[in-house]
């Protein structure tokens, strides 16, 4: 597949363009991501800490480490705050975006312009999308919380971002309108570039509208959605700018995401070592994540490609 | 499908218009109203709007400082990342080796949570003075342009047939002469999706500039929360913010549209 | 023989006379005009210096009146202002990272400790010891609340600064309605006793809920409930009115056994968090602007706040309830009348490049005349000679602002000391929120703090 040419001339030009391409790159990455990540680790086995005397760096071994595994249930509360938080938004958007899809790719003519219009939300910062909730749920004068109200669904003395029981629903409903436009996007996409053939064969044959969606949308679609989700799934991993904005981790720990915890524990508590070992292991466990996603995508790939 | 059935496929469609613009609407709105209008009990629809908290904000103030720190930070880096990038993504598109997955994967710092990143590039920076520039901001915003320029590049080159470079060396071009007069004009307008990309998540972006910029490199994103005064949050001043945040990435977002599923899904997905 | 004698005695006399009168004259030399500002500020004519602080009225009142220093010595000042966590943080990073943004800065006297012990300060001394920049007039062991002096701007014995503001918190209340015949007739039929202004919490209980109208959007009282560092600096006052303390020391610079999970403190915070229910319904996303806000608004009738921000009430261009405010201690319980000790410092980094300057500029607003003007503004001045101005005693709120710093109670200035109030204020609001108990919060933060500090803090009440 490759551009071959002749002789040894050729692999010495073949070879000459790449690494000149690549290096500038390779080089980039390297010094800005993986050597600040193994110094990270490094700082993991010493006790440095911008608050207390005397903590310059001193080597702990592995101290730290045993304080994240024993000693810290918040990280693990957060941990456990944070799958939900994912495992609510991916399903709820995947829902949601793949209804909206159908509805587009079936009922709608004029798709490219509301799509448009639907894009907007995800295209907004998400700093500006929290401030705006924000403004719209705030107990006194928010137009939501208002309208909540009006009609019931809210007590007359309840605040949505104040109240244990509701600000965790409210940020993940918060984040479904902000991302099922996305999930909308890809799946119409993909959708749009189906083959037309077994649809047509199915219609043929009699077949109903749910049945189609079943039994042929869907197998076919699989990747897509594995993909969908792997994404969705990575990006509410990381959430912050939002939840930073709308509660900063409250009430109490509610909705103190991994992420805003390891910013708490780095910039707020300037506990740089420990900090270092928070911040490694939110890196494992999503790279961890998404290795097993990953490769069970690329498998399934190669299993129907060699059927 | 029958008549009511239709309709209610579009009532739905009109309802779920409305829940995703009305906030949006009620950001706009909020940045032309008055305090008063603002923070009334009753939520108000119809006002005489004004104009003042823009040039409150941004030059009593002195926000424009933050808005031109987004402009540069978000060229740069986008300049960046395509001179850097596009190359890189044409090797990866064009050339076969042993480590080439491999490699691509590496590549793939979508995965890396930004707290995870910026911590240990918050001590480099400090160690080597450029925490708090404008600079640092570019860098570590280029981490992630870059691999989103890798990703979608190697796209655009692969879709262009190898046909067309084999008919490129029999005219006589030199490798690189192919890929500079050639190639790179073929690509041209999915470098300019790319790169209107690479500006918007720079725009938007608030992690790393929240941590890495306190003062002089600060963007506007951070700009937001720091309206949150002790004489209570001035909503309009920050939803004037908020606006001007927002408006240009919705503007760009309608030029670059065909090519926003391949962006977003960093070119595993063509659209 | 008597006229050779007279001659020379009244040489001698006149002699002793001269000598004496030299004697006299020569200590006050130097104060006639030997130091001035002028010339102690001219070899830096021509410097910018920079400070960072919270954006309230006193640091508002100082970016309106440095114009006179600026004036009189050709040093420009530079004032940034922000929100009191991000003043903080900043800060943090300014010295961290050396870089020397900051040519003196304005911090709350918790971070003392973590700051010195780091390194990052320069001693007052330095400047105060050196004749050319030392204002011979300005005797801060004389003219300054010393115990303020020494808890707020002292660490290990020697002195980092002056006083910026003398902080504390103490009640506000709507003077008007509490004077209303309507209102005392109805109180009174319901209650059983006359409206007083409450010095018990039984008294505050009543009036809150007397007061809590939401469908009129009128509220009885408004706690900060924020995971926010006003949330600790509220619970203070109850836990130090219930009889409570977080250890058990006497000044903040010690560290001693834990008892922040006392059964007084966990009364406290029962009763902290009854409040609730009769404040508005975001009350847990407040700090002391929206407590602020609402008192400014006419929407609530009392809750517990700060000296620095009372300026801002009754200001009638801002406030819809300047005029009608009353102002006391807050109530007593098992601890008598308290207060709290607080204030912000003003202090010298280390790395500051115009570290001279900086000192003039602060000796020169710890003056009397800059003192009082500040002070007139929406200061909180740390010198007894201002609040005994008649201008000062004329306002409102000086008797409870006095009245209170009388009392107060110092908290630990020691390095741990800003990691202490992180620990407490997630407690406290993992407490308000409902999803622990105050006895399981308080339990908690106690393990921590004791975690934090090690040996030399006990924990005096065995966690369950």
């Amino acid at each position: 597949m490759t551009v071959k040419e002749s002789g040894v001339a050729g692999w010495l030009v073949d070879r000459g363009v790449a690494p000149v391409f690549l290096a500038p790159s390779l080089i980039l990455l390297v010094v800005l991501l993986v050597g600040p990540f193994v110094y990270m680790v490094g700082i993991s086995f010493t006790d440095l800490s911008y608050a207390l005397p005397n903590h310059d760096g001193n080597f702990v071994g592995f101290d730290n480490y045993r304080r994240l595994m024993r000693d810290d249930p918040i990280f693990w509360s957060s941990f456990a705050t944070t799958l939900g938080f994912v495992a609510a938004t991916v399903s709820i958007e995947s829902l949601a975006g793949l209804g909206l899809a159908l509805l587009l790719f079936h009922h709608i003519k004029r798709r490219r312009f509301v799509l448009t219009l639907l894009l907007i939300p995800m295209m907004l910062a998400p700093v500006a999308v929290g401030l705006m909730w924000k403004l719209m749920l705030q107990g006194e004068f928010g137009m939501l919380t208002h309208y909540l109200r009006v009609v019931g669904l809210l007590g007359a003395q309840t605040a949505p971002l104040s109240t244990l029981s509701l600000v965790m629903p409210t940020i993940v409903l918060i984040d479904a309108w902000e991302w099922t436009p996305f999930v909308t996007l890809v799946l119409l996409a993909g959708m749009l570039s189906l083959p037309r053939e077994p649809f047509e064969a199915a219609i043929m044959d009699g077949a109903g509208p749910l049945r189609i969606f079943r039994d042929i949308t869907m197998p076919l679609l699989r990747t897509i959605i594995a993909l969908v989700l792997l994404l969705r799934g990575i990006d509410a991993f990381k959430e912050f700018d939002k939840v930073f904005i709308l509660t900063g981790g409250g009430p109490g720990i509610a909705t103190e995401l991994l992420s805003i915890y390891t910013w708490r524990i780095n910039f707020r508590e300037w506990d740089l070592g420990y900090g270092a070992v928070v911040a490694f292991m939110v890196y494992l466990v999503v790279l961890i994540l998404c290795s097993v996603f990953h490769k069970a995508i690329y498998w399934t790939e190669a299993r129907e490609t060699r059927r | 499908m029958s008549r009511g059935w239709r309709m209610a496929m579009v009532a739905t469609l009109v309802v779920v218009l409305v829940i995703a613009l009305t906030p949006y609407l009620w950001l706009i709105m909020t940045s032309l109203k008055s305090r008063i209008d603002a923070l009334a009990d009753q939520p108000v629809w119809l006002f005489t709007p004004t104009f003042d908290h823009y040039p409150k904000v941004f030059i009593d103030k002195d926000y424009l400082p933050l808005l031109w720190n987004s402009v540069v930070v978000a060229s740069t880096t986008t300049l960046l990342s395509l001179v850097v990038g596009v190359p890189a993504a044409y090797v990866f598109a064009r050339h076969d080796f042993a480590a080439k997955e491999d490699l691509f994967f590496f590549f793939t710092t979508r995965m890396a949570p930004p707290i995870s990143v910026v911590v240990p590039m918050f001590l480099l920076f400090s160690y080597i003075g450029l925490i708090d520039t404008r600079t640092s901001l570019i860098l570590a915003h280029s981490t992630f342009n870059l691999s989103l320029v890798v990703w979608m590049m190697r796209g655009f080159f692969a879709d262009i047939p190898r046909e067309i470079d084999e008919a490129a060396q029999m005219d006589g071009h030199s490798r690189a002469g192919m890929f500079l007069r050639v190639l790179l004009p073929l690509a041209a307008p999915g470098m300019a999706a790319t790169a209107v990309l690479c500006f918007m998540l720079s725009w938007n972006e608030f992690l790393y500039a929240l941590i890495l910029v306190a003062f002089e490199g600060r963007t506007l994103t951070v700009g937001i929360p720091g309206l949150v005064t002790p004489h209570g949050t001035l909503w309009g001043q920050v939803a004037a913010v908020a606006v001007v945040a927002t408006v240009p990435i919705i503007v760009f977002t309608v030029i670059v549209q065909k090519h926003l599923v391949r962006g977003l899904t960093f070119g595993a997905i063509k659209g | 023989m008597i006229k050779a004698d007279s001659v020379a005695l009244r040489r001698w006399r006149g002699a002793a006379a001269l000598a004496l009168g030299i004697a006299m004259m020569a200590p006050a030399a130097p104060e006639a005009g030997a130091w001035t500002l002028e010339e102690a500020a001219a070899p830096y004519r021509g410097v910018t210096i920079r400070t960072i602080g919270e954006s309230l009225p006193p640091l508002e009142a100082l970016a309106k009146m440095k114009a006179k220093f600026e004036a009189r010595t050709g040093i420009k000042v530079v004032v940034e202002m922000y929100e009191h966590s991000e003043a903080v943080n900043k800060v943090m990073l300014d010295l961290n990272s050396r870089r020397g943004r900051y040519d003196f800065i304005l911090q709350p006297h918790r971070e003392l400790g973590r700051f010195v012990t780091n390194g990052h300060l320069v001693s007052i001394d330095k400047f105060m010891n050196d004749p050319k920049l030392r204002d011979p007039s300005f005797k801060p062991e004389e003219v300054l609340y010393q115990r303020l002096w020494k808890e707020i701007s002292w660490y290990a014995g020697k002195p980092y600064g002056f006083p910026f503001t003398a902080l504390t918190m103490y009640l506000w209340y709507r003077a008007d309605l509490l004077n209303d015949p309507k209102e005392r007739a109805g109180f009174k039929a319901k209650y059983g006793y006359d409206m007083v202004v409450p010095s018990t919490w039984r008294q505050y209980t009543d009036l809150a809920e007397w007061f809590y109208r939401p469908e009129k959007g009128f509220y009885g009282t408004a706690i900060q409930g924020k995971r926010h560092e006003a949330l600790w600096y509220e619970w203070l006052n109850f836990l130090y009115s219930f009889g409570g303390d977080m250890m058990d020391v006497k000044s903040g610079s010690e560290c001693g056994p834990i008892i922040v999970n006392s059964p007084e403190a966990v009364a406290s915070l029962e009763y902290y968090k009854s409040l609730i229910k009769y404040s508005p319904s975001d009350t847990l996303n407040y700090f002391w602007d929206d407590a602020m806000a609402v008192m400014q608004q006419g929407k609530v009738f009392e809750v517990i706040m700060w000296n620095d921000s009372t300026y801002a009430v009754e200001d009638p261009k801002v406030s819809t309830v300047s005029g009608r405010m009353g102002f006391d201690l807050i109530p007593q319980g098992k601890g008598g009348k308290v207060g709290q000790v607080e204030g912000w410092t003003y202090l010298i980094p280390k790395y500051s490049k115009n570290q001279e300057a900086a000192f003039l500029f602060i000796q020169w607003m710890m003056a009397y005349d800059q003192q009082l003007e500040q002070h007139m503004n929406g200061g909180a001045s740390a010198r007894p000679d201002v609040y005994a101005a008649p201008q000062v005693r004329a306002i409102p709120y000086s008797k409870a602002s006095m009245d209170t710093n009388a009392v107060a109670i110092a908290k630990p200035t020691i390095p741990e000391s800003p990691q202490i109030t992180d620990i407490l204020v997630r407690e406290l609001s993992e407490a308000l929120s409902g999803s622990k108990t105050p006895k399981q919060a308080l339990d908690r933060a106690a393990v921590d703090m004791h975690k934090l500090l090690g040996d030399c803090a006990p924990m005096r009440y065995p966690a369950e």
